[in-house]
């Protein structure tokens, strides 16, 4: 049977034909658009707000659950939320959150002081998500009364304030009926279950697709004109496939991590607004300051000088990031923006180098992170600088559990690695005590072994007090040892670019929850 | 001698089989002369940042990458990793494979079942899951690659010289060295692996193809060679990113491992229809 | 008394997988373990102290001896329990359940194709022997087995999916999902009697299962094709021929059914080729089903995860195994004897 090349032809364009017209029948008569598509570049594994904290799965706790305060804008300010206000006693040891009225979970039941006990304390006992926050403060949760819940903490915490907008209220009548061997309702809520209160109800989730959502109307904060009736979060694990999928028209809006380039080509369409944000977010290039050589100030001075900072900033990140010396983002009450910090300066590098007491008889090792390319990129960089001063290197990439692991012991926590400090809860302690404190060595964050008596009594002084302007102060001091003492490179301050399709309005962006919210969003025209 | 010599003529005869040679031939001499024939040899280690993504030109054969690196010379170097990776892995899963594929085949003692159902157990699953697991907890790089691909190779070896060892015993004149009482050594040396040895240079070929292919796809996949190495996996995964403009970031590694892998199925396939024509064995 | 030995192959055989199976979970479960990744600390997130990593070990199990581990494991298997996964709090069991579905559509789907295309064309190369066809078809093949998987699937999505845009990027399917009965987007549609979603999940499936398709097809082509020209060449053949009966007949009646045994061993062996790759193509394209779902958890050291899905891969591809050599043996009797 010969096939001719026409006839081949032929009905290969008959094919593509008949494609895009079953493509345009059937997939996409889809009518007006009712559902605000929000993709992510994360798998939403749960939908328990217990479980996880991490930025990129926010979308399903900001808008499914409700917390006693929430931090609203930018920069973050603290609203009531669930609590309509706090008292904190004088000894700074007792915070009393009196509820609003009336507020109700999805299924109907009214929240009251037990649902925020209840939550602490199954939180704390799960021991992942936001645990580690609440665990050591925390010693005891009260219920004098139905809308009053009472936290005990062991010690003055100035931070708590911040902190406690961490917790997610959880319906515990549910969870108690659902309950398995202790589990505390974990088995049932974690896949397509609702236990909250939030401005949205779970409809469907799939942990490999996403989740759905319609609005809560009964939400205690009430509802304007005009409103997003339903939204969905879902998972897009491509950035090539994501940034399609906006500039067709498919997605609204565009989570997930975002290349430069990608950026750009975002920006040109006339149908998107990019909204960018600077987040808090810093970028770390970490030193273990326990293994030699790098126990040395000079020679971690010397490294601080090699890296070219503007070249990562204005070729890398193609200048959409900031550069921000110290450890605290300039944005943030308590840091020091004027602080002078490290330059590329390869003379001066050389310079601290000589005075070096220790000698550098070993390639360094750079452990970027698996699957994160700016790591890897960053790393490279770091490896040319320290090539221009003489000190040989090895980019070897790691996966984060593997990393993790290895930062258990100062001799088996690698010597550079890279990543960024993410803010939990907008305090300057977010990025000062919880990694340079010296107990914090043998964590992820704590992973630079940094043990300074000075600074810690200065970070105990800067968590007891409850003044912005004297805490301010004993910050700024901490910033200004850190930086003498090079205990890491700090590089830069992320930006969010959230990508926004034209026909939606009200966006408004939190670096708590990095925009997620979407009870303030509606439909234009 | 006149076996080899007829060997030798069919050979050459055999499209496939010489246009498969000829492929890996390139693919050797492009290794060795890497630093010849790549046009910015520094581009393994320096970064251009102002240079990235841009479009193949007479100045870059295939363009630049992400960090603006000249990608014809990072795929000219690729090559070198390509075929040390599957080379030592096929070497060591031969190292491994054939003594114990021998051992097994000879003796019909309880070793050999038990040889036998330890190389069944690690065929039970793709090589690749395998592979993956052991990559990935060992830690991403290329030595690992080079020890989760052997590890994971070696039963084909066993169950083909296995095979091949048993159906030979069966034949008359074993039957007749082992009368006239020489040694087992000899005879597993001498006369039974000279005849298996056809069907391990026909599985070495196609095994270096496939290990080619399965250590790109563990770069791919984040566990296997990492940056700044030019793998051509762990390139093709850099540039997924970049796509569609930056079409030839992905294209050309990709064609590359498509070459190379065509080269050696080319050759086994020939090969095979050379020394033994009547073999129909899976593709692999 | 053929029929007893039969059956004692067939005992033989299934009693096989037992050991097996249990000697690769060994395998995975020390290799996932002996390492040096912590998870645990991973869960417990930046902040956590030793303290309170240790503490989350203790509730997971993970301090006790790596070997009564393993035996809690395998205890908790035989009554079915995989354990719970370490990031969904989900018994595995589950996590499992809810991708196999993607995975197994998209493997069959890639199985049909293959064999819709390969067998004619293989019977066509067969018949017409040295033909230019026959030649393009054998480079083709060669050139089949030598593309990356994971290279095919995003040419394909570069060149169909952006360029053309004749096809929507990595998902199942872009309206809603058919009522649930299989999870089998395709099945569910059929009964369901939803035209509108059969469709779209078909759009979906094409270039996933093209990829997957691609290797398996030239795998099969080559099997039918020898297989065919084996048994062509065979005496009772010319033998057939040479009473007069037309070529065609004879070789549908007489040549194909035999030719068909490899061909059939072939497609029991593609299954394990489709399980591993399922696992790039599935990555590539974004496809919510097993292949994904085990390279996040070996990347994140989800043991009980990892566990889980090393017993489904090495269930079905012994599994298929051990039915192709029964159906073999139902054809075959002199196999019987090996």
């Amino acid at each position: 049977m010969k096939v001719s090349r026409r006839a081949f032809l032929k009905s290969l364009g008959y094919g593509s034909i008949a494609i895009s017209a079953m493509k345009n029948k059937f997939v996409f008569a889809q009518g007006k658009k009712d559902q605000l598509v929000w993709v992510a570049d994360q798998e939403f594994k749960t939908v328990d707000p217990h479980l996880l904290m991490d930025v990129a799965t926010a979308g399903y706790r900001i808008n499914l659950y409700d917390g006693l305060l929430r931090f609203q804008d930018n920069p973050p300010q603290l609203q009531p939320w669930l609590a309509e206000k706090y008292d904190v006693s004088k000894d700074q040891i007792r915070y009393t959150f009196s509820l609003r009225r009336g507020a109700k979970f999805h299924n109907g039941d009214e929240v009251t002081a037990e649902d925020v006990r209840y939550s602490m304390e199954r939180q704390i006992a799960l021991g992942v998500g936001a645990a580690p926050f609440f665990k050591p403060i925390i010693e005891s949760t009260n219920v004098p009364d139905k809308y009053r819940v009472e936290f005990k903490l062991k010690y003055p915490y100035a931070p708590f304030l911040s902190c406690i907008t961490l917790l997610n209220v959880v319906n515990s009548k549910l969870l108690k009926a659902h309950e398995a061997s202790g589990d505390y309702g974990s088995n049932w809520l974690t896949v397509n279950n609702d236990a909250g209160s939030g401005s949205y109800q779970l409809e469907s989730h799939e942990a490999a697709v996403g989740f759905k959502a319609k609005r809560f109307g009964a939400h205690f904060l009430g509802w304007k004109e005009q409103y997003i009736d339903k939204i969905e979060f879902r998972t897009v694990r491509e950035t090539a496939t994501r940034v399609m999928g906006l500039l067709k028209g498919e997605f609204d809006v565009l989570g997930g991590r975002m290349e430069p380039d990608q950026l750009e080509k975002v920006a040109k369409d006339p149908n998107i607004t990019v909204h960018k944000d600077l987040a808090a977010r810093i970028f770390n290039i970490r030193l273990n300051n326990q293994k030699p050589p790098l126990n040395d100030v000079h020679v971690r001075r010397a490294i601080s000088y090699c890296f070219d900072y503007d070249g990562c900033i204005k070729d890398l990140m193609k200048n959409e990031v900031e550069r921000n010396a110290g450890p605290i983002p300039n944005n943030m009450w308590g840091s020091s923006p004027e602080a002078k910090g490290y330059t590329y300066d390869i003379k001066r590098a050389k310079e601290e180098l000589r005075q070096a007491k220790v000698r550098i008889d070993r390639p360094l090792e750079i452990v970027p992170l698996v699957g994160y390319p700016v790591t890897e990129q960053a790393a490279l960089l770091l490896q040319a600088g320290l090539r221009e001063i003489g000190i040989e290197s090895r980019v070897n990439p790691k996966t984060w559990p593997t990393v993790i692991s290895l930062c258990a012991k100062p001799e088996t926590t690698p010597d550079i690695t890279d990543y960024w400090v993410s803010m939990y809860y907008p305090d300057p302690n977010n990025w000062t005590g919880e990694l340079y404190e010296s107990t914090k060595g043998g964590t992820w964050n704590g992973q630079c072994w940094y043990k300074n008596p000075k600074v810690d009594d200065l970070l105990k002084k800067a968590v007891s007090v409850v003044d912005r302007e004297q805490r301010t102060k004993y910050y700024n001091d901490v910033t200004k040892i850190l930086i003498e003492d090079a205990v890491e490179l700090w590089v830069f301050n992320t930006r969010n670019f959230t990508p926004i399709s034209k026909a939606v309005g009200g966006f408004r962006f939190c670096p708590i929850g990095s925009g997620m919210e979407c009870r303030w969003l509606y439909w234009k025209a | 001698m006149t076996t080899f010599v007829l060997i030798m003529k069919k050979f050459i005869k055999d499209r496939l089989a010489i246009t498969g040679l000829g492929i890996i031939l390139c693919l050797g001499l492009t290794a060795i002369l890497a630093p010849y024939i790549a046009t910015h040899p520094k581009d393994v280690f320096a970064v251009h940042p102002a240079e990235s993504l841009k479009p193949p030109s007479s100045k870059h054969l295939f363009g630049t990458d992400d960090l603006g690196r000249d990608l014809f010379s990072r795929v000219v170097y690729g090559s070198r990793i390509s075929i040390s990776i599957s080379f030592i892995a096929i070497v060591v899963s031969l190292a491994i494979g054939v003594p114990l594929g021998l051992i097994a085949g000879y003796y019909e003692i309880h070793l050999s079942e038990v040889l036998m159902r330890i190389s069944d157990i690690f065929l039970a699953v793709p090589q690749i899951i395998l592979a993956l697991a052991l990559a990935a907890s060992l830690g991403p790089s290329i030595r690992n690659v080079i020890l989760a691909l052997s590890f994971t190779y070696w039963p084909w070896f066993t169950r083909t010289v296995y095979a091949e060892t048993r159906s030979i015993k069966k034949a008359v004149f074993i039957e007749a060295t082992e009368a006239l009482g020489i040694s087992t050594w000899r005879i597993i040396a001498y006369h039974i692996l000279p005849n298996v040895s056809s069907s391990i240079i026909i599985r070495t070929s196609l095994g270096m193809g496939y290990t080619i292919l399965t250590a790109s796809v563990l770069g791919f996949l984040g566990v296997g060679a990492q940056p700044p190495t030019p793998e051509w996996g762990v390139t093709i995964a850099n540039a997924r990113r970049y796509l569609p403009e930056a079409w030839w970031f992905a294209m050309f590694p990709g064609l590359s491992i498509f070459i190379v892998v065509m080269g050696f199925n080319m050759l086994g396939d020939g090969l095979r229809d050379i020394l033994d024509p009547r073999i129909r064995r899976s593709a692999r | 008394m053929s029929n007893l030995k039969f059956l004692l192959y067939v005992f033989k055989r299934i009693a096989y997988i037992a050991p097996i199976l249990l000697g690769l979970l060994m395998l995975t479960f020390f290799i996932s373990r002996v390492i040096p990744a912590d998870p645990v600390a991973l869960i417990a997130g930046g902040s956590a102290s030793p303290e309170q990593i240790q503490e989350l070990k203790r509730q997971y199990g993970f301090d006790k001896p790596l070997f009564q581990q393993f035996i809690i494991y395998v205890a908790s298997l035989a009554k079915g329990d995989l354990g719970i996964s370490l990031y969904s709090h989900r018994p595995v069991v589950k996590d499992l359940a809810d991708r196999l579905p993607a995975t197994v559509e998209l493997s069959i789907f890639a199985l049909l194709l293959s064999i819709i295309f390969a067998i004619p064309v293989g019977v066509i190369c067969a018949i017409k022997r040295n033909s230019f066809l026959d030649h393009l078809m054998r480079g083709l093949t060669i050139a089949a087995l030598a593309i990356v998987g994971f290279w095919l699937g995003i040419m394909l999505q570069l060149i169909f999916g952006y360029k053309l845009g004749l096809f929507d990027l990595g998902r199942r399917i872009s309206i809603s999902a058919p009522t649930a009965i299989t999870g089998l987007y395709l099945v569910d549609s059929i009964l369901t009697l939803n035209g509108r979603t059969f469709l779209n999940s078909l759009w979906h499936l094409c270039l996933p299962g093209a990829a997957l398709a691609f290797p398996a097809f030239a795998t099969l082509v080559r099997f039918t094709r020898s297989g065919l020209l084996d048994v062509i060449n065979r005496e009772y053949i010319s033998y057939v021929v040479s009473m007069g009966i037309p070529k065609w007949i004879v070789i549908f009646k007489f040549a194909f059914r035999n030719a068909m045994v490899p061909v059939v061993t072939q497609i029991g062996l593609l299954i394990g080729y489709l399980l591993a790759g399922a696992v790039v193509i599935e990555t590539v394209f974004d496809w919510p089903g097993l292949g994904i779902y085990a390279v996040e958890s070996i990347l994140m050291s989800d043991y009980k995860a990892i566990l889980g899905i090393t017993l489904v891969a090495g269930l079905s591809f012994t599994l298929s195994n051990i039915v192709v050599d029964i159906l073999l043996a139902f054809v075959d009797p002199r196999r019987l004897e090996q």
